[in-house]
């Protein structure tokens, strides 16, 4: 039974994801001037770590994943209210939570078990109900939640992709699209509201972010920077370790969330571009996993992380590009970090699971 | 579900799901086209900027905004002068290039240790001010062996200078480099280098005095020479401020309390709660403190026992004494102890408990109604009304004249003080009120404990009928402040009393009237050390010359003109004697001096 779920795993999938860690390996390898210390083989070894954890996600009945959508979502944000607790106490803000030795981000995992209490509840409801008003209460609380707690830690670019993830599943689900326009304006009108209700340093900080121009020293300079690491970079890339160290040495997240930055340089528009494709085509293959699937919960849920990988891919490139402001995002599988490799990780064994139980008519026990 | 429904369903579903994709397609096409744009149109452009050149952001630093007085007479300045900066970045090594530059500037050890230290907290890029407004000659040989001097560079700058000195120097404070915790602030926006208030208004307006910093692109080749500049954003100028403060006045105080060791001068405005004057000694020149080096001139200051950096009119805390009167009087009339004809004989004491209570007047005043208790400053009425009172009424109307309160003057370290009630003893000292404390307390001994600028307050509510004052430290146009109704018929009584203190015989302070421009107030001799039995009995102690510090404080609160209140004023004169003899003539000058002026 297991071994035939194992032979039956996307291995399509599987294999887009060592072909992703390996550039990140490469890209770490050449940040650490030539050097696997300290980040690249942490970083492998870590993938490999989290692609059995993966494989085991995806042998998992669905049905129990199913049933306990709701209790994990949950529980995450429980993970995400306690980080907020503990800041609170230790007196500065924080996004991590120590768990069995790994320091984890709660608003990382938070985004999964979002996904799957929406798929979870748009699975339930009658397709009738969908384009009801009441019925769009429950979901939006599944998204408000969390999303106030990331908010005030601030993380805004967290805050912000959970926003763009609810956007996507709702659409999917069949949410009417001029709900979608009446949310967007209902945000804007709500800012400047919300900025009177948090502390001053809370919007100090939010100002801030805003205006980054406000410290130019930051991230106006290491912007520049990237700038003229991609651009020298050129269509074939200065070579492998060959990149202007000199340059990423004024980027202080070369590692993480400028990783494609050096990756730019090194291999050129070429290499940019091939990274891009290799997302694409895993976000194609969730895409397809999707379409197939029987019921709705498997749709949304492999829609939904591919909705996820997306917003991190869009995000990270478009910051580091300059086309929006730098907010810390980074890029999957191949910046370095291991709660954002482990909550990709943890949807992929979702997906695959999702594959393995397209077929599946119900969801319930009876 | 219906079979048609499924369908529904899932065409809804398909149809939407492809839209996401061909999004999630062309948003990705958007990046694509960005990174053709970087990485192949303008590559060339970008290759040569990583090869020879590289880009530089300069932070602009915006200039301080001016503190000027009421009359727009500038208190804070900036003044241009010449700094001398090291970029690590352009140095093979810091240490080498600090060996050259020392043949021309003296670095000691402690400076080396300095520099290099800040050098690996910056950015490289950053530059670093190593001297700060240094001489003409040097400027003139760094400036000449400029070539062999890799990574230093001079630039100009502006120094914070304060043309009065040491007349405004607790309410402006002073600026220095941010520490730690101040570099977080918003906007400071990490200017590691840039001056910022530290004391005082300086301090508390930052916000409003630092201004926006501005930075500029800048392309530079290797050897740091600037080859063009791509952008740049000016910094914007700090805001200036226009204080409540008339110079003039604020200087004549300061110039009068030169003659004492230790005291403190406030005058408000009345009709608009404006702040006229806020001295305070002994006190300190700021531009010693900014100027490098100051290490000298600190340890001036910290060794002072008098402590110049204490803004004394808000931070130094004194025993009204006799000033308090007018508040136990008006707590008497308003609470039917006495009436405005209601006598006690004073023989120079009263027993009480098991203890005597004296008089300042050993042989007694003879029958006293309340004006002359006020006028006479007699002691033995107060005893008397105040007993009979109780501390928590004298306490509700102390807190209705604005004692023990911090005011929203923009200065942070105000003393409240203390009000002394009942409830206050239990809590503070764990004890219970004893009677022959209220007595005490109601001639503004014991624990009552207010700050000159309290005192003043309380002299402008007073003055004005009740009017509920709300100082302020800048410049304010007309306002209309409420009236507090509660005790207009008491502050009659009292501001009769008052005009009689100075402009009637036998009144305490009937030495120091005007008689242009008449003027009310009260003394306050407030006692600083206990006087012993043998002591008293020695008939002519008060005249005996005593050590300093052991003399009583001399205070006086008044205002001018008696008949429509403009100014009030508290002195307090540390050790000075009595409030007779050294506060209400200083008040004298001051008011005569504001006749003069045209404000």
């Amino acid at each position: 039974m297991i071994f035939n779920k194992i032979k039956n795993l996307n291995y399509l999938l599987i294999f887009l994801l060592i072909l992703l860690s390996f550039i990140g390996a490469a890209g770490l390898y050449s940040a650490a001037d030539g050097s696997y210390n300290p980040w690249a083989s942490r970083h492998l070894i870590r993938f490999y770590v989290f692609l059995l954890m993966a494989i085991f996600i995806s042998v998992i009945d669905i049905k129990l994943i199913y049933k306990y959508a709701y209790l994990l979502f949950t529980f995450s944000v429980l993970l995400l209210i306690s980080v907020e607790i503990i800041g609170v106490l230790g007196k500065g803000a924080t996004r991590w939570i120590r768990i069995f030795g790994f320091s984890i981000q709660p608003s990382e995992l938070v985004k999964i078990t979002i996904i799957l209490a929406l798929a979870k509840y748009y699975n339930d409801i009658k397709f009738e109900n969908i384009k009801k008003i009441s019925f769009l209460f429950f979901p939006f609380l599944i998204l408000i939640i969390p999303f106030a707690f990331v908010v005030i830690q601030p993380d805004l670019g967290t805050s912000l992709s959970i926003i763009m993830l609810g956007a996507f599943i709702l659409f999917l689900a069949g949410v009417r699209i001029w709900k979608f326009l009446l949310g967007v304006i209902a945000t804007i009108i709500s800012i400047p509201i919300f900025l009177q209700y948090i502390k001053p340093y809370q919007r100090d900080r939010i100002i801030s972010f805003l205006n980054p121009e406000s410290d130019p020293l930051g991230q106006g300079y290491q912007l520049i920077q990237s700038k003229i690491a991609l651009g020298s970079g050129g269509a074939t890339g200065k070579g492998f370790l060959k990149g202007s160290q000199s340059y990423l040495e004024y980027l202080p997240e070369k590692q993480t969330d400028f990783i494609f930055t050096l990756i730019g340089e090194e291999f050129g528009f070429l290499g940019t571009i091939f990274i891009i494709l290799i997302f694409i085509l895993l976000i194609a293959v969730c895409y397809f996993i999707s379409i197939k699937c029987f019921h709705t919960f498997g749709r949304i849920l492999a829609l939904g992380v591919a909705s996820n990988v997306f917003i991190y891919v869009f995000m990270n490139i478009a910051m580091v590009s300059g086309l929006m402001p730098v907010v810390g995002i980074p890029l999957p599988l191949i910046s370095y970090g291991g709660s954002v490799m482990l909550s990709i990780m943890i949807s992929m064994g979702l997906v695959l699971n999702v594959e393995l139980n397209y077929n599946l008519k119900k969801l319930h026990n009876a | 579900m219906f079979y048609s429904e499924q369908k529904k369903q899932v065409s809804t579903y398909n149809r939407r799901t492809f839209f996401l994709f061909l999004l999630k397609l062309s948003l990705f096409t958007a990046v694509g086209w960005r990174l053709y744009n970087i990485q192949i149109l303008d590559s060339s452009k970008y290759k040569t900027l990583s090869k020879k050149n590289q880009i530089d952001l300069e932070i602009l630093f915006p200039l301080r905004g001016k503190i000027f007085d009421r009359n727009k007479i500038l208190i804070a300045n900036n003044e241009k002068v010449y700094d001398l900066y090291l970029i690590p970045e352009n140095t093979k090594s810091i240490n080498n290039a600090l060996n050259d530059l020392s043949k021309f500037i003296d670095i000691d050890f402690a400076k080396r240790r300095k520099i290099i230290d800040l050098s690996a907290k910056v950015k490289k890029f950053e530059k670093i001010k190593i001297f700060e407004n240094i001489s003409w000659s040097t400027l003139e040989k760094i400036e000449t062996n400029k070539y062999k001097l890799e990574g230093i560079f001079i630039a100009e700058d502006h120094l914070r200078i304060y043309p009065y000195k040491e007349v405004f120097s607790h309410l402006l404070g002073y600026i220095n480099k941010p520490n730690e915790e101040e570099l977080a602030l918003p906007f400071i926006s990490k200017m590691p280098n840039l001056d910022i208030g530290k004391q005082g208004l300086e301090k508390s307006f930052n916000p409003v005095l630092v201004g926006k910093a501005g930075q500029r692109e800048i392309e530079v080749n290797s050897n740091g020479r600037i080859i063009r500049e791509i952008s740049k954003i000016d910094s914007v100028k700090g805001q200036q401020i226009f204080l409540s403060i008339d110079a003039r006045i604020q200087e004549y105080a300061i110039n009068l309390l030169q003659s004492h060791r230790a005291g403190s001068i406030n005058v408000i405005n009345i009709k608009t709660g404006e702040i006229l004057c806020m001295a305070s000694m002994p006190t300190y020149d700021p531009n010693k403190i900014i100027k490098k080096p100051n290490t000298e001139y600190w340890e001036t200051i910290l060794s002072n026992t008098l402590s110049p950096l204490t803004n004394r009119s808000i931070q130094g805390l004194y025993a009204p004494g006799s000033t308090f009167k007018m508040i136990v009087a008006i707590a008497a009339l308003k609470y039917g102890i006495i009436n405005a004809d209601s006598t006690h004989s004073c023989n120079g004491k009263i027993e009480f408990g098991d203890r005597l209570y004296h008089c300042w007047k050993t042989n007694g005043h003879g029958k006293m109604d309340v004006t002359n208790a006020i006028k006479e400053s007699c002691d033995v009425f107060f005893y008397e009304i105040s007993k009979k009172l109780g501390i928590d009424k004298i306490a509700e109307v102390a807190e209705d004249f604005g004692l023990g309160k911090i005011f929203d003057i923009s200065m942070s370290n105000q003393k409240k003080g203390i009000v002394p009630t009942k409830k206050w003893k239990k809590n503070t000292l764990g004890e219970s009120w004893y009677a022959g404390e209220t007595l005490i307390s109601g001639i503004g001994q014991g624990f009552v404990l207010t700050n000159p600028f309290q005192l003043a307050v309380m002299t402008a509510i007073i003055a004005s009928n009740g009017k509920i004052i709300e100082p302020s430290i800048l410049k304010r146009e007309k306002i209309n402040f409420k009236t507090n109704e509660k005790y207009s018929k008491e502050i009659n009584i009292i501001k009769k009393a008052m005009f009689k203190v100075v402009n009637e015989n036998k009144g305490t302070a009937f030495k120091s009237r005007i008689d242009e421009v008449k003027f009310a107030g009260k003394t306050g001799t407030s006692q600083v050390k206990r006087i012993s039995l043998s002591e008293r009995e020695s008939d002519d102690f008060r005249k005996k010359e005593q050590e300093w510090k052991n003399r009583d404080h001399a205070l006086f609160v008044g205002y001018i003109p008696h008949d429509d209140p403009q100014y009030a004023i508290s002195v307090i004169i540390e050790h000075g004697g009595s409030g007779a003899s050294t506060a209400a003539p200083i008040a004298k000058q001051i008011f005569s001096y504001i006749n003069k002026l045209d404000i």
